[in-house]
């Protein structure tokens, strides 16, 4: 069933810009149109580019935010997770508890 | 006159006519305008939506920059479970079943579960789903929950302590059915305070309740009075709800959250209970009809979630697996009919998410 | 149409749901002088609106437990002349009613047999994980349907062997096996032989009435 549904009209994940459309979602209850729109301004780019893996893959390493392959020494997991909190100006829960947890 | 191939709703190959699938198609729709009273889909909408039904592409999807996000649920469980909850059998961890998802099927957010996909048993095994929750947020980028059904038929009798509202109903103890039924919604919603609040804890991005309300309107009030819980106690999560069904069954008929009665709600209106208890989004759901076509279930379940998406305060995103949101009741779903269904509720309901 | 005002009333009460205002147009019918059978059949086709006005999210399960309770009660109040013309108030048939083994999903079973049970069937409804033996058991009891219920792909295949062990026995031929939930479908009730696929609990209920005639 996943991959009908991402052919016929996924967003793509992190294939593109589909996880920080979907955060948008979910930290603000913005609808479809507004979170597309608020993430492509932080991003720099169209609303049409967010869904574009050639634009999205490039940019995504660029602002190390993590993509599908794995690239050695590229920010993943909590890591790529703090500067999505700082492109869209939002907190992460995981990155939050991951902060509480350091010694300084 | 010309014949396409098309489904019906338990997945077999049929043919009809353009003219076959245009009435299936206005009798669908007129059901759940009937049903929900609410507007039937206008002739511009059934003309689009014949069109995507009879395309004879074995694909079809929406045009470029159109996309919308995808939720998944049930976890990994689509991979390891059996057919009983349409897994594939294949065996794997919960890391490796949660990085499979987002870098090899591009789904927009995920989510860890037990495999029972219950709460009630993710209570003796809390700590156990604390630390894998820890230790796949520090992997994973995209947006992680935890989900699980509320499930409530699990804290009736045999399995619970309260008796079984239907069992009391057809011995005539109305009140005693519909005391049991409180009672359960109660604990229900303990249950998902000390679940939710300590994966809250662990680092998750919040939590998916799917299929709420599949015990009737107790289900469902119990679930709304546990989502408000969660979000007063914990501020940041992501809250999903997701329905049972197009109409909240009314087992127990009178239970009411925030002043309104929760049976007989259908989706334009179960938006607003979750948004006001608290949620982010909205999982709308319409079940699928075995013995009607494909047309006439998108014509149906188009309907009821395109007012949903119209009069929702949160974004809604409509439940699409076996079975559900005109989609046909089969283990394997045709491809061709998931991709027709998902490019109508894109494009004419116009939902936020699939 | 003789007694069309009383016929009205009765149908008005029935759908209402309340249990005095049943009880209330009962009294009037039959002080107007309208047969017992003919108000247990009036009252008996009303109930079937109820089934169908709960389905569709219009009433909900107390509602129609109310109205069976008010046809109860007029059943009671008429019995003396319902027993002196031997034509109503039988029950139609014996049924057993149950979610086959290995599955815990009963809220649809119920319903169903709820609605049976309204419609005047002796319902045996053995509840959730029934093992499939019981099922037989209750056929070689006197059951002549027998309704198997399944929410997952796993155990629906268990209706299959019911209706092998019905067989092995000699009494298939005496029992109509009615199968529903979830993942059922006409198609799978025609693969393993069943004799009535319900879509829900209501289309069950209309389908074992129609194999009695009634």
């Amino acid at each position: 069933m996943d991959i009908p549904h991402l052919v016929a009209s996924g967003m793509g994940g992190i294939r593109t810009a589909g996880d920080m459309v979907a955060r948008m979602m979910y930290a603000k209850n913005m609808k479809l149109d507004v979170a597309k729109e608020y993430v492509a301004k932080k991003l720099g780019v169209t609303t049409m580019d967010l869904g574009d893996e050639c634009v999205m893959r490039d940019l995504r390493e660029e602002l190390k935010i993590g993509s599908v392959t794995g690239i050695p020494g590229a920010p993943r997991g909590i890591l790529a997770k703090m500067n999505i909190e700082d492109i869209l100006d939002i907190k992460i829960n995981s990155c939050e508890k991951f902060r509480e947890k350091l010694r300084r | 006159m010309t014949e396409y191939y098309t489904r019906m709703g338990d997945g077999r190959r049929v043919t009809m006519t353009k003219e076959q699938v245009m009435t299936d198609i206005q009798a669908g729709t007129a059901d759940a305008a009937d049903m929900a009273g609410i507007p039937a889909l206008d002739a511009n909408d059934i003309e689009h939506m014949c069109e995507i039904v009879i395309d004879q592409s074995r694909v079809v999807g929406v045009e470029p920059g159109h996309e919308v996000v995808m939720t998944y649920d049930i976890g990994q469980l689509d991979f390891t479970g059996d057919n009983g909850n349409s897994g594939n059998g294949v065996d794997m961890g919960r890391l490796e079943a949660a990085l499979l998802h987002e870098r090899a099927l591009g789904a927009d957010t995920f989510e860890l579960s037990h495999s029972d996909y219950s709460i009630k048993p993710v209570k003796p095994v809390i700590s156990m789903e604390m630390q894998a929750m820890e230790e796949i947020q520090s992997e994973i980028i995209a947006p992680y929950f935890y989900g699980a059904m509320p499930n409530m038929g699990l804290y009736y009798a045999p399995d619970g302590p309260y008796g079984n509202p239907a069992d009391l109903m057809r011995e005539f103890k109305i009140d005693e059915s519909m005391a049991s039924s409180e009672a359960a919604a109660d604990h229900l919603a303990r249950d998902i305070e000390f679940v939710t609040t300590r994966l809250q804890a662990a680092g998750s991005d919040g939590f998916n309740f799917d299929t709420t309300g599949s015990a009737g309107d107790a289900d469902f009030v119990g679930t709304l009075n546990g989502v408000r819980i969660l979000r007063e106690q914990c501020p940041e999560a992501y809250i999903n709800v997701g329905a049972a069904g197009e109409s909240v069954m009314g087992i127990h008929g009178m239970m009411e959250f925030d002043g309104e009665i929760a049976a007989g709600l259908y989706p334009h209106q179960q938006c607003k209970l979750i948004a006001k208890a608290g949620a982010n989004v909205f999982g709308a759901v319409c079940n699928t009809n075995t013995s009607r076509s494909l047309a006439w279930n998108l014509g149906r379940a188009v309907t009821f979630i395109k007012k949903a998406v119209e009069d929702s305060p949160i974004p809604v995103h409509v439940d699409m697996g076996m079975g559900v949101g005109g989609i046909p009741m089969f283990e394997t779903p045709p491809l061709d009919a998931v991709a027709r269904c998902n490019k109508a509720m894109v494009e004419i309901a116009k939902v936020d998410g699939v | 149409m003789a007694f069309e005002n009383e016929t009205q009333k009765l149908h008005d009460a029935l759908v209402s749901c309340k249990v005095p205002e049943i009880s209330k147009a009962v009294d009037e019918a039959h002080a107007a002088g309208m047969p017992a059978t003919e108000i247990i059949n009036t009252l008996g086709g009303s109930m079937s609106e109820v089934g169908v006005l709960f389905e569709r999210g219009k009433l909900f399960l107390p509602h129609v437990l109310s109205a069976a309770a008010g046809m109860k009660k007029a059943m009671e109040a008429l019995n003396d002349e319902l027993s002196a013309g031997n034509s109503g108030g039988d029950v139609k048939a014996s049924a057993v009613m149950g979610t086959v083994e290995g599955d815990v999903h009963d809220i649809g079973k119920s319903i169903c047999s709820t609605m049976l049970q309204c419609a005047g069937f002796d319902v045996h409804d053995l509840g959730r994980d029934v093992p499939l033996g019981k099922f037989v058991d209750e056929c070689k009891a006197g059951c002549t349907f027998c309704g198997m219920s399944a929410l997952m792909t796993t155990t629906m295949v268990q209706m299959k062997t019911v209706i092998d062990n019905l067989k092995e026995e000699g009494i298939r031929d005496k029992v109509t096996v009615m199968v529903g939930g979830a993942p059922i479908t006409q198609g799978f009730c025609d693969k393993i032989g069943a004799d009535i696929y319900g879509e829900s609990a209501s289309e069950t209920t209309r389908k074992a009435q129609d194999v009695l005639g009634a």
